[in-house]
């Protein structure tokens, strides 16, 4: 008997739909959190030492085009979550509706996302000029 | 038309991992999958290994993944998955040969479920049937189609995780019995479900709903267990 043939691979190759691709930019969200939360704290640290690469850390944490790729992460883990909430709180009457309810995600998702990053770019233009 | 079908291969007693082996076959577009692999059985090679009984979509022996996803054989016609076909066994279970996975985990976490059902109080007067009205009985309908083919589970990636949660096919029986009426063990599937394996391990990914060959919405028969255990009531 061959072993349970289940790897990170083939699990994201399944071609679930929609919700199995919001299932996984959760937990993409998730893990950007906890590894920018963790590597902050050691940075911050690093940084009362004196040691450099706290230094050299927390500068790419202020850099747009980082703040723009962690913002993804983020939102979508904040407004997928909500969904999440709010359709198991009324599983009778919400799930079945559940692509309606991601359809609906997506939009508010894309302009809020899409605010956050014309706000980062143009401050971001702001302080070169 | 010409078909190619490409189909996951293990053989315990000679390989020490799975490959692939590519066929082609003459088939009708109307043909469903699991036609074409018993010709690739019948005419190309007798030594492929997979399930079948019923070919119609009633006994659930056929799940398997074809081109990427979670169906059954038997249902699922070549015009439909086009004429190059990728079939693989359902994930998360122990391939025993080429596409037949061994059901074992899959049942004992059915078993957990106590799937018959629990009432002693004494029958009717009459001492015939405990009625139960069309509302009552459309409470739970449709659960009672599952026909456990397992597509659900294996294509739970809580189940890929850890084949100890007892996964959605459990979980749609144990429906099936807490919202019947005339059974009285909604308190001790409750309890089985509160444990580490149970629903809390659901995180509505809705692969199964979309997997399942009877059209259950099971993220939803979930999600009402969920909030049977939160409230207590089964309504
Ligand atoms: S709920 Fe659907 S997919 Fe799951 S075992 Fe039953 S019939 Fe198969
Ligand atoms: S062979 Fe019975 S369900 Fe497909």
């Amino acid at each position: 008997m061959s072993d349970r043939n289940v790897s990170l691979s083939s699990a994201l190759k399944y071609k679930g739909q929609g919700p199995y691709l919001t299932y996984i930019l959760h937990r993409i969200g998730g893990a950007m959190m906890a590894i920018f939360i963790t590597t902050h704290v050691l940075a911050t640290f690093t940084e009362m030492q004196g040691w450099q690469i706290g230094d050299v850390i927390n500068d790419i944490y202020i850099s747009p085009p980082f703040q723009i790729v962690f913002m993804f992460g983020v939102l979508f883990h904040l407004i997928n979550g909500m969904r999440i909430t709010i359709l198991d709180l009324f599983p009778q009457q919400l799930i079945p509706y559940h692509r309606q309810a991601i359809l609906i995600e997506w939009i508010i998702f894309i302009l809020v996302y899409g605010f956050a990053v014309v706000t980062t770019i143009t401050t971001a233009i702001g302080r070169m000029s | 038309m010409e078909v190619t079908i490409k189909i996951f291969r293990y053989n315990p007693e000679k390989d020490k991992r799975g490959h692939y082996e590519t066929y082609k076959v003459e088939a009708h577009e109307n043909d469903r999958v699991l036609d074409v692999l018993e010709l690739v059985k019948g005419h190309k090679d007798g030594t492929l290994s997979f399930r079948r009984s019923c070919a119609h979509g009633v006994c659930g022996s056929d799940a398997m993944r074809i081109n990427g996803r979670n169906m059954l054989a038997c249902k699922t016609l070549i015009r439909d998955v086009g004429a190059n076909i990728t079939v693989e066994p359902i994930m998360g279970l122990k391939v025993a040969k080429d596409l037949i996975v061994d059901m074992n985990p899959f049942f004992d976490n059915y078993k957990k479920m106590l799937p018959y059902l629990i009432n002693d109080n004494p029958l009717p007067a009459d001492g015939k049937e405990r009625l139960q009205s069309p509302e009552q009985r459309a409470r739970f309908d449709e659960s009672t189609k599952c026909i456990l083919c397992a597509a659900c589970t294996t294509s739970c990636p809580s189940f890929w995780a850890s084949d100890e949660y007892y996964g959605p096919a459990a979980l749609v029986t144990a429906h099936r019995f807490i919202f019947d009426s005339r059974d009285e063990g909604a308190e001790q599937r409750l309890h089985v479900l509160s444990e580490t394996n149970g629903t809390a391990r659901c995180h509505t990914a809705y692969n199964c709903t979309e997997a399942c060959p009877r059209d259950i919405q099971i993220t939803k028969a979930i999600g009402e267990l969920k909030m049977a255990m939160v409230t207590g009531k089964i309504d």
